[in-house]
């Protein structure tokens, strides 16, 4: 069952409204955690238990380091400075040990359903160079949902704990929940304890705004989804599925496509995401910003994915800044090169451990590697080249804050964009390269018409994208000038607001891509 | 105050620092500006800056910078 699933949205969603608002409010949470082991249940079967070990692990561990905390200040209270310090050191120690155990502990899970079979394989071929006739068996598991987005949530609810940020929660119910929630449980947005615990444990009624807002939300989802996505899915098949039959720019097109199918598929599951989550009166972070208005990729990366670009900003990009490792190669840096140079070294070792997992973290192949890297090296230059530009601007009297100057710099960023989206997408590292070689090398448009009408995509089905699309646009445009769309219906007469709602319903019902021909798209974050 | 006014008009000209309270969050500041700044603090006012501490709250605005480094001096 995905999100888009008839069931989840007519059948399972509403079933649970309706519960909730006739059990006793006390009931509330537990009813939402009892429908959320039964989605992920119906998805995962039995792989339930690892969710619930990994809840379990995070539980107790965040209140054995509460304990060890209460233990610590008992026995400083009447100590001098020295001997707190020396008694200080020694409950971190303790406490960094029940932290770094439990981060282990969940990160084997994931390990072992994501990652056994891409290090195996990487170990066989080593064993393979050195001759030595032994390899290990390489079997296929089928990983629990959504195991890599709540092993992220379980680690940052730990290490907030371990810091100070969160107080270690009592209540089992809410941890449990705050890892299983429904809405978020497939793919995200990674969200930290602090920002939904008290809201999912309130058991607020929902209300004819919270259900209007909700399911307006999911309509828009829904939309992009069906309407947008799966009307490019069969293109973007074909070409990445047999790339050497055509032609350069069809390739081009079909990297462009993918680019916008994975927009509308993530950001319309948010919608649905966190539609689903407001009818509840569970206000979840936005995971888009717009993010095809970036400036550059460290801004782009910034307004997509949201929560996972925090996720690494703060659990890995500023811990490793921050380590003796690092601050010592800095230091030597510093003397030697300048202030400039070390911040640089610094941030580039940060960004290169950033990249690396975010690659990873994507799928266990050598695209998503190549992916990371991709994005690395682009901000690298970025960082290094900007001081330069911005001299060149001043030299040649370039206004940087110029619209045209402004629009330039989104249409590169787009292109680097869909570049970094087909080494995504490509079945293999040999495929991405050819295609990227065909389409920079081969240029021709000799039958460009003919074969891009012969790709499962007939003129209408164009113009209903491009219609979509402009819509999603116009949408984001206004968001992005601070006129919030879902506000300004919500304030409009009830003749008005339904006729949007009828619309986007009308929308999706007949410009939907269902049926033979067409091939929805599954749900690709999911599968991370 | 009046020094770290001076570091992060050396790392970030063209902001108004006396007024502005949202250098994170408004992106006057970078991660890699953010870095630059934590350096100069702790090479010019003998703190240690843990990464715990790098929160857009703790960096918005001057004064907001300037009471994490009081709060840093008080609990070395």
């Amino acid at each position: 069952m995905s999100y888009f699933n008839i069931i989840y949205i007519f059948a399972f969603l509403p079933v649970v409204i309706i519960l909730y608002n006739i059990i006793p409010k006390k009931l509330r949470p537990v009813l939402l955690l009892i429908a959320s082991y039964l989605f992920f249940f119906y998805i995962s079967g039995k792989l339930i238990i690892f969710l619930i070990l990994s809840s379990l692990s995070i539980y107790f561990s965040a209140l054995l380091m509460k304990k060890i905390d209460k233990v610590k200040e008992e026995k400083i209270t009447d100590l001098e400075s020295e001997e707190k310090r020396v008694v200080k050191e020694k409950y971190k120690r303790l406490k960094r040990t029940v932290l770094v155990v439990t981060i282990l502990f969940n990160l084997s899970f994931l390990f072992f359903f994501k990652y056994l079979n891409f290090f195996g394989s990487i170990v066989n071929g080593i064993l393979d160079i050195l001759k030595i006739n032994y390899s290990f068996k390489l079997i296929k598991l089928l990983a629990p949902i959504g195991i890599s987005f709540y092993t992220l949530q379980a680690i940052s609810y730990l290490v907030d704990v371990y810091n100070g940020k969160v107080e270690a929660s009592d209540s089992l119910l809410k941890v449990l929940l705050y890892l299983s929630f429904f809405p978020i449980i497939m793919e995200g947005p990674i969200t930290r304890f602090s920002s939904v615990c008290d809201s999912l444990l309130k058991g607020e009624k929902t209300t004819y705004n919270s259900i209007c807002l909700g399911y307006q939300r999911i309509l828009f989802g829904m939309f992009k989804k069906f309407v947008i996505a799966d009307r490019l899915n069969i293109f973007v098949k074909l070409t990445f599925g047999n790339y050497r039959s055509y032609s350069s720019l069809v390739l081009a097109l079909g990297a462009i496509f993918y680019t916008i199918l994975l927009y509308m598929e993530f950001s319309g599951t948010m919608d649905v995401v966190i539609g689903s989550a407001e009818i509840f009166n569970i206000k979840l972070e936005e995971n888009f910003k717009a993010p095809f208005f970036s400036k550059n990729i460290s801004e782009f990366w910034s307004r997509w994915h949201i929560s996972l670009g925090l996720w690494l900003k703060n659990y890995i990009f500023y811990p490793v800044s921050m380590s003796k490792f690092v601050k010592k190669i800095t230091a030597w840096f510093r003397k030697l090169f300048g202030s400039r140079v070390a911040t640089q070294v610094m941030g580039s070792m940060a960004l290169f451990a950033v990249w690396s997992l975010n690659g990873l973290w994507h799928g266990a192949g050598w695209t998503f590697v190549v992916f990371g890297y991709y994005h690395l090296i682009l901000i690298l230059l970025g960082n290094i080249f900007e001081p330069t530009v911005i001299k060149v601007c001043k030299k040649l009297k370039i206004n940087r804050d110029n619209k045209f100057y402004k629009f330039l710099r989104i249409i590169k960023t787009c292109c680097l964009v869909v570049i970094g989206e087909l080494i995504f997408r490509a079945p293999s590292l040999s495929v991405a390269f050819g295609m990227l070689g065909k389409i920079f090398t081969k240029f021709s448009l000799k039958g460009f018409s003919s074969e891009v009408l012969s790709l499962g995509l007939d003129v209408c089905d164009f113009l209903v994208v491009i219609l979509g699309v402009v819509v999603v646009f116009v949408v984001s445009l206004l968001n992005e000038k601070g006129k919030n769309v879902r506000e300004r219906i919500s304030q409009k007469n009830i003749f008005v607001r339904w006729a949007f709602y009828y619309a986007l319903i009308l929308g999706i019902i007949l410009l939907g891509a269902y049926g033979p021909g067409y091939a929805p798209v599954d749900p690709i974050y999911a599968d991370f | 105050m009046e020094k770290l006014i001076e570091i992060l008009e050396e790392l970030q000209p063209e902001v108004d620092y006396e007024s502005c309270e949202n250098l994170v969050d408004g992106r006057y500041l970078d991660s890699l500006t953010i870095l630059a700044l934590i350096s100069e603090i702790e090479n010019n006012f003998g703190v240690l800056v843990p990464a715990v501490e790098i929160i857009p709250s703790n960096f918005n605005s001057v004064k907001k910078i300037w009471e994490l480094i009081e709060r840093l001096k008080e609990e070395e």
